[in-house]
Order: C-alpha cells, then structure tokens, then sequence
C-alpha cells in the first residue's frame, strides 16, 4: 500500500474534503489521543486534570511560555520538514536524528576551530556555519541516497544505522576526541564563537530569527513541491517511479536530491539549535527529535506548510511536559508517550480512511 | 585471564541481542519488519525488573516470574504493533518507531512513579551464575563459557531448536512462504495475517525477554532507556546473519563482542576511544548490507522478498 497515494485518500467526497481532512481529521486524532493519555495518566495514579491545568499554565500562563513554546517547536520544524519531504517523495528516511547531529556536529566544529581563522563578524561567521551544516548534513543523507541507488540498500535500515554512527561519532568528538573543550570539564565542545552565534530579539526571552527563517522554509518548501516543475518531479518519482521514468525523469538524480534536501534540512536544524541556544555541543543533544519529526510530519500529512502547525503543537507538549513534572511529578518524558500515541492514531485514522475510500469506490 | 574474561563479557553481552534476533528472524522471515524491537526490550526490562522486585517474597521464584513477565510485557506491546501493521495495515517502519518512542516514555513515567523517589530497588532477586559441573573445570574456556546464568545456556539451546522448526517442519516452511509470497501461501489455505501476526508475537515476546534479561541478570537494575541501542542492533544482527539463527547466533557474538570490548576499552584507557567501538557495529552492518546487495557482492541478497510491504487479502 502506498502511503503517498493513501493521503489523497478521500477527495471523491466532494463537499467537504478540505474540511475533513486538515481540520476534523486532525482533531479527532488529537482528541483520542488526548483521551488515552489521561486514561494512562489516570492509571499511573496522577490526576490528569491537574497535570494539564500545570501545563496549559507553563504554556499559555506567560508570555515567557509563548516564546519558550516557539524556540522548543524550531526542532521539530526543521527535523519534520526533513522527513515530510523525504516521505512525500518516497524516501524513508529514518535519519533525521543523524543528520541533524552532524549537521550540529559541523557547525560546532566550524564555529569553535575554522571561525577564529575568519574575520569575527557573524555576517561571514553565521552564513558560512549554516552552510557547513547545510552540506554535512545533506551528505550524511547522500550517503544513503548512493547505497539505495547503487547496492540497492534499504534506506530505512542505512539510515537507522547512520543514526548511531552519528550518535557515537559526536560523542568521539566531544568526549576525549579533537572537539573536547579546552578545559576539559565535561563531555562537551567549547563554547561557539560569538560571532557564529544567532542573535536574540529580546533580552529575557529565547527567541532566535532561526524560528522565523525555519517558517520561511516550510513556505518556500510547500511552494517548491507544489508548485514548481523541480518539485513535480520529486513527488513524480516518490509517487510512481515507472510513470516518472516513462516520462523521462530520472529516477537516480531525484532520489539524490530528494535526500541532500532531506538531510541538509535535518542538518540545518541541527546548527539552528546550537547557534540560538545550546552554550556546547554536548553528546546528547538531541533527545530524539528525528524519531518525534516523524509524527510531526505525518499529523501534518507529509505538507511542509501544516507541518508548522504540527510543529507547534509538539513544541507544546514538550513546553508543557515541564508544567507536569514541576507541579504533578509526571517523568517529563511523557511527551514520548503522547507523540507516540498520536503518531498511532494517525497510522490508524489514515488506514481506516483507505478502507473507507476503497469502500465507496468499490 | 583478560582472554577468559572477554570471552565471559561477548556471552555475556550476546545473550540479550541474541534473544531478540531468534524472535526477529521469525518475525522477518514471515514478512513483517519489526523496528519496535528497541521498544519491546524496554518494556520487557521494566517489568521484569518490577515483577521479580514485587515477588521477592519468594526468591527462588521471582527472576523466573520476572522474566515470564518481560516476556509478555513485549508480546502485549507485539499486539499493539500486529493490531496497527497487520489488522489496520498502516506502515511497519512507521509503527515500530511510535512503538519504540511508546516504550521509551511509558518506561520512564512508570519507573518514575514506581521507583522514582527511592530510585532503583535493590534487592531484586535475579539470575545466579551457574557453574556447570565437570565442563567448568575445562582449563582456559571452562569458567568463560560454562559459569553463566541459566537464560545464557537456555538461549543458545534455542538456536538450533529455532533452526530446526523454520527450515525441517511445516510451519516453519509457511512462515518462510509468506515472507516471499504471502498470495500464494494464502492460495494453499493458510491465513497469512494470523500467521504473520503469531510470528510477530513471538518476536515481541523474545524481545521482551531479551530485555529482562538486561535487567534481571548481572546486575539486577532498570534505567530509563537501558537498551540503549540494542534493539537496533539485534536488527542488524539479523540482516547481518542473513535471515538465518545460526548465522545470527555467529553475528550475535560477534556483536558481543562488540560491546565487551567497548567496555574493556572504557576501563583501560589504552589511547583508542571507545566510541569508536560502539560504532563498529553498526558501520559493519552497513558495509555487510553494502556487500550483499546487488547483482555482485559476498553471498546473493536474502531478505525475504515481501519484508515490510504490508498484505491487503482483497487485492
């Protein structure tokens, strides 16, 4: 079963098939979802009212919790944008999480060694790490790309596995390895030059322009895909490889392009995070952001542009995931629990909706 | 000495993939991919953990109970994975990664509410080392190979019995049949997602077990997110072992060793890093996957031809 051809599930329901599909559909999966977390909750012996009362708090209580919703949604932005295109067009890629840590990885290497070589301004110091980031990161999903085309790899396996040599070669670096900062404290890289840092807009809040330029991208991106003959034949190939071939688009140079675009988004997100926030490159710093983009990405039906909203949504969860742990004593890694449930309850809603569509067009 | 002793750590570490990839190979082998394994050794590790804790009244009992319990901890997750990707027919890549992020969060609230206040118990009563007699006295290998848990002699007994029911009884043929062809063995009568569906039960159950075995042998202790790759790496190990238990027995210890060595590197301190050695793992997955493909390589490709596409008995 395709899963590309499974989205365009019921469009023969002529009324209201926009409705249905990015507004009802949405809401009942988040709507179940919500209900079996405070059933679970509720049987973990919590009270679930008060746990969401703490976290609607931490999120909507401030204009602090705003900001902090939107800085901790960036991530889940960059890394759903990489696996919403990559699915669209037929690519699983299962290796945002690597992606984004190299990608990480080559701007902390940029941004502590290479830069001080540079003249200290970020307008050549910021450009130049996004671009290390862009590259390391798109390669990394490169690498995948030639394995699948040339030895016919599975993607989905290579990319699990580039994960953890990921994993462990950031941990190499920044843990007795050439990026270890100079005090040798912790497992962690020194701190970026300032001038490879992002700015922040205000003086008490995170808010970096890496939230803004990550928006950007998911317009561009849904521009891109639906709109120009390049992203025609990215989701030709994704969608019917013969017919694409047929017509003579080539197969092996989308597929490349589609995974460069894939890892180097992941990777840019990756540098995104550390220019604007993190003060080292640490050996977790991701906790699990390429595996959460994949719910990210399918709640907003593999489309850069819902993808924002799908973002935010998971930026607050995990904003209000510290509300529980700090008022109720819930692990605060509840959020797994809750995207992993909502990313079954749209495995789920998407199947049921195929089974419904193929009834009526039977 | 270090020689008796590394070879005590690769058995050592090879147990818990070694259990998790009997299952894998099964569930592969009937066409269904399970990347949940990760998440099914977290929850296995948990309640194994929790159930031998909560019997400890009984200590002779207890490990047995807390490993029957991580057993099905992973077969109850399996379900959850058979309802989605065999009954609903939603992605297998896609649900064994919710499964594992499922397990990952669900582990550390239940641990948290569970244990979070006095931290890990202590008193766990787990698997005591067994020494066997006459062959624990062999000179050199005796005490590496023979002086282990009852799960380490009960897993490689399982080899060749998993060995034997895939390639030399029926059932095992179908499985096999439905992983390439599941039209086909349908055609012949056989109902492929009930089929598929046991096959990935019993994976979910080695899974499980696999992960008890984590935290109920050695050291008796649950950590959030102790798995810490292995479910991924028993992945591996099955691609790696070409679909067949005793070449993933032989890929088991070879990852094993793997790990032990990661951890003698940690605590000598000889130059090399040690993440250098978690990673040899999976690059040789990688080059291994690399070799096999395509027309020319080591061995022609063997994955069953129909793993991970899912089955729809209409069409």
């Amino acid at each position: 079963m395709n899963y590309s051809s499974m989205l365009e599930g019921n469009s023969h329901i002529k009324n209201w098939p926009h409705l249905k599909n990015w507004v009802v559909l949405p809401l009942l999966i988040l709507f179940c979802a919500f209900l079996t977390n405070t059933i679970v909750i509720f049987f973990c012996g919590y009270n679930p009212f008060r746990a969401y009362l703490a976290a609607l708090d931490v999120i909507f209580g401030s204009p602090r919790g705003i900001g902090e919703t939107l800085v901790k949604s960036t991530p889940f932005l960059m890394t759903g944008l990489s696996v919403a295109i990559a699915f669209r067009c037929g690519i699983w890629n299962i290796g945002a999480e690597g992606q984004f840590l190299v990608g990480a990885l080559a701007a902390t290497w940029f941004g502590t060694k290479l830069a001080a070589y540079l003249p200290h301004t970020a307008w050549i110091g910021i450009p130049i790490g996004i671009g290390f980031s862009i590259v390391a990161g798109g390669m990394c999903g490169v690498i995948a790309a030639v394995l699948k085309i040339t030895r016919g790899v599975n993607e989905v396996i290579s990319t699990i596995m580039l994960n953890y040599i990921a994993i462990n070669l950031v941990s190499a670096m920044v843990d007795g390895g050439p990026l270890q900062e100079t005090s040798e404290t912790g497992p962690q890289s020194n701190p970026l030059y300032a001038w490879v840092k992002l700015p922040r807009f205000f003086e008490a809040h995170r808010i970096h322009p890496g939230i803004i330029l990550a928006v950007i991208l998911a317009v561009v991106l849904t521009y891109v895909l639906f709109r120009t003959t390049f992203g025609y034949r990215l989701r030709a190939v994704g969608e019917g490889p013969e017919a694409a071939q047929a017509a003579g688009i080539s197969i092996t140079r989308n597929t490349l392009y589609v995974f460069f675009l894939s890892g180097a988004l992941a990777g840019l997100g990756g540098a995104i995070e550390l220019m604007a926030l993190a003060p080292h490159l640490t050996k977790n710093f991701s906790p699990g952001y390429g595996y959460t983009a994949i719910a990210v990405a399918l709640l907003a039906r593999l489309n850069p542009l819902a993808t924002v909203a799908s973002a935010l949504l998971f930026g607050a969860l995990t904003q209000g995931a510290f509300g529980m742990e700090a008022e109720v004593g819930i692990s605060g890694k509840i959020t797994w629990m809750m995207q992993a449930i909502i990313l079954m309850f749209v495995v789920a809603a998407t199947s049921l909706n195929y089974f419904q569509t193929k009834r009526h067009s039977e | 000495m270090l020689l008796e002793q590394t070879l005590a750590a690769t058995i050592n570490a090879a147990t818990p993939l070694l259990l998790a990839a009997l299952g894998e190979v099964i569930s592969q082998r009937s066409g269904v991919i399970n990347i949940g394994i990760e998440g099914m050794m977290l929850m296995g590790a948990l309640c194994g953990m929790s159930a031998s804790f909560y019997t400890s009244g009984i200590p002779l009992v207890a490990p047995w109970i807390g490993i029957l319990s991580a057993g099905i901890a992973g077969l109850v997750t399996a379900m959850l994975f058979a309802l989605l990707a065999i009954r609903l027919r939603g992605d297998q890549v896609i649900i064994g990664t919710a499964i594992t992020l499922l397990a990952l969060g669900f582990t550390q609230v239940v641990y948290q509410r569970l244990f979070g206040k006095t931290g890990s118990p202590k008193s766990v009563p787990y698997f005591q080392e067994l020494e066997l007699p006459i062959l624990s006295q062999i000179p050199l290998i005796g005490q590496a190979l023979f002086s282990h848990n009852i799960i380490v002699y009960l897993s490689f007994i399982l080899v060749p019995c998993v060995y034997f029911f895939l390639f030399h009884t029926q059932p095992g043929l179908r499985i096999r049949a439905c992983g390439e062809h599941p039209k086909a063995i349908s055609t012949f009568g056989s109902n492929v997602v009930k089929l598929r569906s046991m096959c990935l039960l019993f994976a979910g159950f080695m899974a499980g077990i696999g992960g008890g075995y984590l935290s109920l042998a050695d050291v008796p202790l649950f950590t959030p997110g102790m798995t810490a790759g292995r479910g991924f790496t028993a992945l591996a190990i099955v691609i790696f072992g070409k679909w067949h238990p005793i070449k993933a027995f032989g890929a088991a210890l070879l990852f094993g060793l793997g790990f032990a060595l990661d951890a003698r590197f940690q605590a000598s301190g000889w130059g090399v890093q040690y993440q250098w050695f978690q990673m040899l793992p999976y690059l040789l997955c990688l080059i291994v996957l690399t070799a096999n493909s395509g027309k020319i390589g080591v061995g022609k490709t063997q994955a069953p031809l129909s793993l991970g596409k899912t089955y729809d008995p209409s069409v």
